[in-house]
């Protein structure tokens, strides 16, 4: 490696060229549809997207782990063709994951030699150990090799991660959202990278954070929904342009709609705390309140606390602070039980996991909740007629096709088919509130438009809504009230009608 | 009897008693670091203790011996492929075999003449090697030197490494470029030819014949010794030595006349399994198993 490189060299080490990639069973869009991007020597090129907008697939790609529908890659100037991580190794692309792929209970030192080629019967344990300690000390990232990775911080494990990468010794190192785990290394990784470029390596950053984008990179590529939106210097463009890029600038679909009239709060939620997945604290003093006849909207990337906030609100998860109010009642921390007989829908994050019982038929599934109440069934019988019946309406409003109603097992049903039997099956007794996470997710853009009409529909009715999505187009067409979460706090609400997509695209990735 | 005698009586027969025990026992450690539960050991045992006297009888005793380990192999190629490339149920599996190895052995043993019996002939046996502390089977010397083996396998060298990574995060092991479903076929074979010799071993050097019931219930003692070791093959060998030690233990009491008269034998009988149950029942909450034991590795 030359030492003289610096953002302007133009040689590029790393290059894709039209790659497509389609996932079988996801035939709605592709999941990349043909990107080209290219990485310089010496630079760190950084790809920004939402959620959900390929960055995480193409790195795939480019490193081996996934195999290309369509395109090309080339390092430096020759074709190449990976099958595995492992042929992505052989040409000198490291890729570093998001989800560390590291063995707990092992050492450093022994992650590492379960990826070494070799003498099966050999143990290079010291060996490993000693480069590991040259490489700590040549690219400034402290890490002990004997030490066990469940022993290790978060940032700690990720610098073993990315160690374990450099041992075999890249040319490209691909990053997938390296600081979504640590907030308070990232400063010291950023200069180890910055070094890394220096000394000639070529680098692809991930993120979804615009100012992380602007600070790292040298270069900025957009993505949004499997496209390429643009490739800029960073030294040429602005969180505002960016802001455009990722997130659009079309006009979300008008819907008629009325303004808000009854004052009378039906739910309000206040102070509200509660634990996350692993102990973290996921909402931290959460309060709001929704009106009748109110769609309340929250955006924000998902893990900002929003998934913690539906599951508390509908009874799934403890709130270890804070109340619930519906109507006024108290139902903090009650039974889900209770709180559907309040009057609470929930069309849940989760669909296959949450919203149906995959097991059980599509009739099965429809009645899930109304299986007790007649003419459901009648002195615990269930009354097939009438639930057959019933059934048939909820799949036919929502042209869901399935065959036999009482013998299909939802499971094989598609993921967009599950949607609409669970929207069928939360909205037909037009309740007075739904929580609505990710509503529209897996559908396409006819059931999307149908869905928020019925939404709308329901609205002039006066049912309320707790509206929970990543789809800024949604969140903007329905909600009355917009409010952003990030780090399980709300950080501004926003009146829904005079809303700017830009203002709302800066809280969502910058936080303020 | 003078005393001395009476406690190297108990100390070989608790030998003998252990090989069963502690060879299947190791065996299942390599398998369930790389993920696999065989819960179908019991079956394997028992059908190699078939097989293998067979074996010996056509080939003689240590061919009788290869046979039985031949025959765990075969059986845990078929556990593993179902288990790993075909995405089985492990539980399920294991006890399939266990079932088909109870119907064939009992149907083998119909039309070898005795039905329930059948005798292995003295030439076929396996010499026992004279030592001053009685006869000693070769077989014990192997049972010891193979838990010392499979250790320094499992934590000395960089395939003992991969065998582990594949149990605890095979998500893992396959980025780091290990051929999952491939390790773990072949350490649950290696694991179950040992079960299979421990069969073999029951009916051609030591038992001398096959029963229906021949391995009563050893394959489920190893599987409490694999847990009560805390996948350690070391702890493997003390652990089966103690259950070996109660199940002579039970035997010989209750062939003494001054016990007969008091208590039934079945009681006696009773008692290695009860310590099994208590010991497992004190230990398996402290006792750490590989993360990814016991589900099927899927590629996203």
């Amino acid at each position: 490696m030359s030492n003289d490189t610096g953002p302007d060299d133009t040689r590029v080490i790393l290059q894709g060229e039209g790659i497509c990639k389609g996932f079988p069973g996801v035939w709605e869009h592709l999941i990349l549809d043909h990107i080209n991007i290219d990485v310089r020597v010496g630079e760190i090129h950084t790809l920004l997207g939402e959620n959900g907008a390929g960055k995480t697939v193409i790195a795939n790609c480019l490193s081996g782990f996934y195999s290309l529908t369509e395109g090309q890659i080339y390092v430096k100037g020759q074709p190449v063709y990976l099958k595995s991580p492992k042929d992505g190794l052989s040409h000198r692309i490291g890729m570093v994951h998001q989800e560390l792929a590291l063995v707990k209970p092992f050492t450093v030192a022994e992650n590492i030699a379960i990826g070494l080629s070799g003498y099966n019967f050999s143990f290079p344990l010291r060996e490993v150990e000693n480069r590991v300690r040259e490489l700590s000390k040549r690219y400034n990232m402290h890490i002990d090799p004997t030490a066990r990775i469940e022993d290790l911080s978060a940032g700690e494990q990720q610098r073993a991660e990315i160690i374990k990468v450099l041992y075999h010794d890249p040319e490209i190192l691909i990053l997938d959202e390296p600081t979504s785990l640590i907030s308070v290394d990232a400063q010291h990784l950023f200069e180890v990278l910055h070094n890394m470029a220096k000394m000639g390596y070529g680098i692809l950053f991930i993120t979804h954070k615009i100012e992380e984008a602007l600070e790292m990179g040298d270069r900025v590529t957009v993505l949004r929904l499997g496209k390429l939106m643009g490739t800029r210097k960073s030294s040429e463009t602005d969180k505002d342009e960016l802001v455009r890029l990722m997130f659009g600038e079309h006009e979300p679909a008008q819907l008629k709609r009325k303004t808000v009239r009854s004052e009378r709060i039906v739910f309000e939620v206040q102070n509200l705390e509660a634990a996350g997945m692993d102990e973290e604290p996921a909402l931290c003093g959460v309060s709001f309140s929704i009106r009748e006849g109110e769609i309340f909207g929250i955006a924000g990337v998902s893990g900002n606390g929003q998934s913690e906030l539906a599951e508390v609100v509908t009874g799934l998860r403890h709130a270890s602070g804070g109340r619930v109010l519906i109507e006024g009642k108290d139902f903090t921390n009650s039974s889900p039980q209770k709180i559907i007989k309040a009057g609470i829908a929930h069309i849940p994050e989760m669909r296959r996991e949450v919203g149906v019982i995959e097991a059980m038929t599509v009739a099965e599934n429809v009645i899930l909740k109304d299986v007790r109440i007649p003419p459901f069934s009648k002195r615990s019988f269930l009354n097939i007629p009438y639930i057959t019946n019933h059934t048939e309406k909820i799949v036919a409003s929502f042209g869901a096709i399935v065959s036999d109603l009482w013998k299909t097992p939802t499971r094989i049903l598609s993921g967009g088919n599950i949607q609409r039997l669970i929207l069928g099956r939360e909205t037909w007794r037009r309740p007075r509130f739904i929580v609505a996470a990710y509503p529209t997710q897996g559908l396409d853009a006819k059931a999307i438009e149908h869905t928020w009409e019925l939404f709308m529909e329901l609205r002039e009715t006066g049912t309320s809504f707790l509206l929970i999505s990543e789809d800024l187009d949604e969140i903007m067409a329905l909600g009355d009230r917009i409010a952003v979460m990030s780090q399980g706090n709300i950080i501004k609400v926003l009146d829904g009608v005079d809303a700017k997509r830009e203002e709302i695209g800066m809280l969502i990735t910058t936080g303020h | 009897m003078s005393l001395a005698y009476l406690f190297i009586g108990i100390f070989t027969g608790s030998l003998h008693a252990m090989v069963p025990i502690t060879l299947t026992a190791t065996g299942e450690t390599v398998g369930e670091s790389a993920g696999l539960f065989n819960i179908g050991l019991e079956g394997i045992i028992l059908l190699s203790a078939m097989t293998g006297a067979l074996g010996a009888e056509a080939w003689g005793a240590f061919m009788g011996l290869v046979t039985g380990l031949a025959t765990g192999f075969a059986m845990g190629l078929i556990f593993g492929l179902i288990n790993t490339y075909f995405k089985g149920v492990q539980l399920i599996t294991g006890v399939g075999i266990n079932l088909a190895a109870i119907g064939m052995v009992a149907f083998w043993l119909i039309h070898l003449g005795v039905p329930g019996h059948h005798a292995v002939p003295k030439e076929s046996q396996l010499v026992n090697i004279s030592t001053a502390i009685g006869n000693i089977s070769p077989m014990i010397l192997v049972t010891i030197a193979l838990p010392v083996i499979v250790w320094i396998l499992l934590f000395r060298t960089k395939l003992g490494l991969k065998i582990r990574a594949v149990g605890e995060n095979p998500q893992a092991a396959d980025v780091a470029g290990i051929n999952v479903h491939l390790l773990r076929l072949f350490s649950t074979a290696a694991g179950a030819s040992l079960a299979g010799l421990a069969g073999a071993y029951i009916s051609v050097a030591w038992m001398g014949s096959v029963t229906k019931e021949i391995s009563a219930g050893r394959g489920f003692i190893a599987l409490a010794t694999v847990v009560f070791s805390g996948l350690n093959p070391l702890l493997v060998l003390l652990g089966g030595f103690i259950f070996g030690f109660f199940e002579n233990l039970a035997v010989w009491i209750s062939t003494m006349p001054a016990v007969q008269s008091v208590v039934p034998w079945q009681l006696i009988s009773m008692a290695p399994y009860i310590v099994t149950l208590l010991i497992v029942a004190g230990v398996i909450g402290r006792v750490r198993f590989p993360a990814a034991m016991g589900t099927p590795y899927m590629r996203e």
